[in-house]
């Protein structure tokens, strides 16, 4: 099984270009194809009722859309053994993030018009292959200095052009695909860090106050110690990380969680 | 067959051999060769397949393309290093839709292009480049004009200029480049000169007749090579007169003066018009 992660700013092309790439593959690979995005999307119906391949439509609600995309990666796997290439996009929102890992392929998909490359984080400098899109929008020295701008800072890229529009480009990347290598069951590893939910903020607090902050982050710890962190659903929240936001909003309690550890004072 | 490895290799020609149309028929057609210095029209109707060519010519097609063509340079088969090397783009292009993004002045503009080339930061070049371009456009360029107030054919005309003379890409695109209010002739004697190989999609007449030869395009295969004959060229060349005439009167209007006359004399000259 091979694992293809595209990932870009909202806008870049993703979908179009994965629908050209997922063309040239479909007929001699099984593919899957999975959909992270934040509030809503209809990719993934658009991919299947088009190519007639099977896909998987993820929201990641109230979290950070790429430590969810991880957090569901081993559940999309398992789920899809008989398959030859899963296809994932990202929700692409965040620069400072991208859930690439050593044992797949990571694609960026890269809008020329949108500025500089050099404000990107890991989600160009990490990415095996970026594919540049819009390029026939702007002139030919443009391009050729944001070229040299990328490969100053991903100088291992491999530069595809690409136009959702026209297909151009899918055929490199299809045969890229074919060429990189098979998951074989190995442990996958994260290329980069990403950035740490570490604030009361990520446990939902809405007040701009040092002191409420700090509080509500000491009390979503506390209650994090006490749950297994299985993001198993069995409370009805889509993972611990909101079922804690939940209590603390007070829409939730405690006892949903069918594995929470009572404190001593409370047993 | 040999394969062309590097760049280091100058390009002197490629060759286009036939592959399949829309339908699935073999083209018949010799191998077109095309040398540095030459200019080649592609021409036919909208959804002919005349982009389907060039995205062909972009990534030297290895039958490995929609058309099965083939392409070889200096008589040899490409390697991959040629074709998808990304430090050194073998293809430029230039198309109607295009427009400068960057927020700069001509001048840092330039600049940066030739870093981004790894090449020397030579003043000279770029007023190289800057007079160039004026002389493709009749609204004249300085290069402390920002980039995007440039108007279309301004913008147009520093293009070519800047293709021509920093890009080392040796082969030029050129996607329907009419109505863009430039001296077009100009435009492509400049590229020629700088030994480039120039291929041009479009309608425009002038434009079709000023180049070595064309290829017909129907239904996604090449129907037809012809040789452009003197007489074409004269027509051409007759044409491009009628335009910069058309030019010089635009200008007149912007500059706010009144038309009296188109100023064009239709008598019989040398070369028959």
């Amino acid at each position: 099984m091979k694992f293809i992660i595209f990932a870009g700013t909202p806008g870049a092309g993703k979908t179009s270009i994965v629908k050209h790439i997922a063309k040239e593959l479909k007929n001699d690979y099984k593919l899957f194809f999975a959909k992270f995005d934040c509030i809503q999307t209809s990719d993934n119906e658009k991919i299947e009722k088009e190519l007639n391949i099977p896909t998987v439509k993820k929201l990641a609600g109230d979290i950070c859309p790429d430590h969810y995309t991880a957090l569901e990666i081993p559940k999309i796997l398992n789920q899809n053994q008989d398959k030859d290439i899963i296809l994932l996009e990202t929700a692409g929102l965040c620069l400072r993030c991208s859930p690439y890992v050593h044992e797949g392929l990571g694609i960026n998909i890269l809008d020329i018009t949108a500025g500089d490359p050099i404000r990107y984080g890991p989600i160009l400098t990490q990415a095996d292959i970026v594919a540049i899109s819009k390029g026939d929008l702007i002139s030919q020295a443009e391009r050729e200095i944001f070229r040299a701008k990328i490969l100053k800072i991903n100088e291992n890229a491999i530069i595809v052009d690409v136009n959702g529009l026209t297909g151009e480009g899918a055929v490199d990347i299809a045969n890229l695909i074919k060429e990189s290598p098979d998951l074989k069951n190995k442990d996958l590893t994260l290329k980069h860090s990403m950035p740490s939910a570490i604030c009361g903020y990520c446990y939902g607090n809405k007040i701009i106050n040092e002191k409420k902050v700090y509080q509500q982050y000491t009390q979503g710890k506390e209650l994090k110690s006490r749950i297994p962190n299985l993001n198993c659903g069995k409370c009805g929240f889509k993972t611990c990380n909101e079922f804690i936001r939940g209590v603390l909003d007070k829409t939730a309690k405690k006892e949903d969680c069918p594995f929470f550890k009572k404190s001593e004072e409370e047993e | 067959m040999e394969c062309v490895r590097t760049m280091n290799e100058p390009i002197r020609k490629i060759t286009i051999l036939p592959g399949k149309d829309k339908s699935g028929q073999s083209e018949n057609f010799e191998p077109i060769d095309i040398e540095i210095g030459q200019s080649i029209a592609i021409v036919g109707n909208t959804g002919a397949g005349k982009s389907q060519l060039l995205y062909d010519i972009e990534r030297l097609a290895q039958k490995d393309t929609k058309s099965s063509r083939l392409f070889l340079v200096n008589d040899k088969k490409p390697g991959k290093e040629i074709r998808f090397n990304p430090k050194r783009k073998l293809i430029a292009s230039l198309s109607q839709s295009m427009h400068f993004l960057t927020d700069i002045s001509v001048e840092d503009f330039l600049k940066l292009h030739l870093e981004a080339r790894g090449k020397e930061q030579n003043p000279k070049i770029i007023a190289e480049v800057i007079n160039q371009a004026n002389q493709i456009t009749g609204e004249a360029i300085s290069a402390t004009m920002n980039l995007l107030n440039l108007s279309g054919g301004q913008s147009r005309a520093l293009m070519i200029a800047d293709v021509a003379i920093i890009s080392d890409s040796p082969i030029i695109l050129i996607d329907e480049l009419e109505n863009a209010g430039i001296k077009k002739e100009k435009a492509v004697e400049i590229l020629i000169k700088k030994n480039k190989i120039i291929l041009i999609v479009t309608h425009d007449p002038s434009l079709a007749l000023s180049t070595n030869k064309r290829l017909i395009i129907k239904n996604g295969g090449i129907v037809n090579v012809l040789d452009t004959t003197k007489q074409e060229h004269d027509i051409a060349h007759y044409l491009n007169w009628i335009e910069s005439h058309n030019l010089k009167i635009r200008d007149k209007i912007r500059m706010g003066m009144e038309i009296k006359d188109v100023a064009i004399d239709c008598k019989k000259t040398k070369s028959g018009y």
